[in-house]
């Protein structure tokens, strides 16, 4: 762990900033919002990329990630006057496992299309394991994202007051 | 299916039909614009109160209804279709400061009948500049998967294309559904360029995040939140919208795989 090491989690931070604001202009999210989504984001991403390098499975780290993002929403939510999902929905889409999710319904279409039994259970695998995977990144995601929510339930539903 | 109260204790009990009107107006549009359960009824149950009526919400997957009580015991049910046009965080922030605005009696109930037409007929940002923050968020995503500069520039110019498509077919009335499962097609076709002239060394990433800008991201993570809200039957109506989405982005995606004579 070096220099490239920061090298990398900074530029996975700063990716992950630019994903979010675009992925956050196709929501019409208030422009005032974007520099809040974009640093909730790359923190939640680095967070998850410094976790997974310590081999962590992704769905705990997704998790964790998914907790700094709220916090930080929550946060932004009350300094710029918005409901705290505008800033932290954009900021976890880049952490949306899309590629499980059409990976899994992909071996699920497979799986239609083949009589072969062991062919069968390959893509009936590849359905599962990807499904169950995407399934509880979102759910750890979503989780850790509503902790800071509910336990500042006054600053995060009062925050467009 | 779950009822809430929004019964004003210091204020007089009455049914003005107006009032409850806007109120299931307001619930209607606050829910179709992407608000969390949780979040709809909090607003809905704010401003009921600080109309001085006794209403419960009820969510449905298609329409929301509002039973006010009314001052013979008796109840009137307003019903209102949801009016889904798109995730909009810029209305939800709006009708959520309107909300507040209402409660603590910044504002009449005329007035907020007035802001909130207003709301409700804002434009959307302009689609060129969408355009180009979502193709650039895709070629960073391309990047947060490992690709090289060549696969990010594919991405970005399969990104271009197909969401472009995804937007005329879609200003054009054209079924979502429809619109998703060719702006897949098209991005993958593109995607695929790397794999056919050689082009970059991650070919697969190109190709495998060409459509991923076209994922229901949020009614995904608003299925889950309403689900841990205990909204069944909207968590499930929204993960089965986002779930036929993602199988029309695969349906597109191996489309264009297979019509190129891909091994992928």
């Amino acid at each position: 762990m070096g220099y490239d090491f920061f090298i990398n989690v900074f530029a996975d931070g700063a990716f992950a900033a630019v994903a979010a604001i675009g992925f956050a202009s196709i929501s019409n999210t208030p422009s005032r919002a974007y520099a809040a989504c974009g640093i909730t984001a790359a923190a939640g991403h680095a967070v998850r990329y410094v976790l997974t390098q310590a081999s962590m499975n992704i769905i705990p780290a997704s998790t964790v990630a998914a907790l700094v993002v709220g916090l930080l929403g929550v946060f932004f939510a009350r300094i710029r006057k918005f409901p705290a999902e505008v800033c932290f929905f954009p900021a976890l889409l880049p952490m949306i496992p899309g590629m499980y999710a059409y990976r899994a319904v992909e071996g699920l279409f497979y799986c239609m299309g083949n009589a072969s039994e062991a062919v069968f259970n390959h893509y009936m695998y590849m359905f599962a394991s990807n499904g169950l995977t995407c399934v509880f990144i979102v759910l750890g995601m979503v989780l850790g994202a509503n902790v800071p929510v509910f336990l500042l339930k006054k600053i995060s539903f009062q925050a467009t007051r | 299916m779950l009822m809430m109260t929004a019964m004003s204790t210091d204020t007089p009990h009455r049914c003005p039909a107006e009032p409850a009107a806007f109120v299931a107006d307001y619930a209607a549009w606050m829910w179709g614009c992407g608000a969390t359960c949780i979040r709809t009824q909090k607003n809905v149950s704010r401003m009921a109160a600080a109309l001085g009526l006794d209403a419960r919400l009820n969510i449905m997957p298609m329409h929301v209804q509002l039973a006010v009580s009314q001052p013979d015991g008796t109840e009137r049910v307003y019903e209102r279709p949801m009016h889904c046009h798109g995730i909009n965080f810029d209305l939800n922030s709006r009708l959520s400061r309107l909300s507040w605005a209402v409660a603590d009696g910044r504002m009449s109930p005329e007035g907020a009948r007035h802001e909130f037409d207003r709301c409700i007929h804002l434009p959307h940002t302009k689609a060129v500049r969408v355009l180009l923050l979502a193709s650039l968020a895709n070629a960073s995503f391309c990047r947060l998967f490992g690709g090289d500069v060549a696969s990010m520039l594919i991405v970005f110019v399969a990104t271009l294309a197909g969401f472009r498509l995804k937007q005329v077919m879609l200003a054009d009335g054209r079924d979502m559904r429809l619109a998703v499962l060719l702006a897949a097609f098209f991005s993958a076709a593109i995607g695929a360029a790397g794999h056919i002239f050689g082009i970059g060394a991650t070919p697969e990433i190109a190709l495998g995040t060409s459509v991923l800008y076209l994922i229901p991201g949020v009614p995904y993570i608003n299925a889950a939140s309403d689900m841990i809200d205990r909204h069944y039957l909207c968590a499930f109506s929204r993960l089965m919208d986002a779930f036929v989405i993602t199988a029309c982005i695969t349906v597109g995606l191996c489309g264009g795989i297979f019509l190129l004579g891909l091994e992928v």
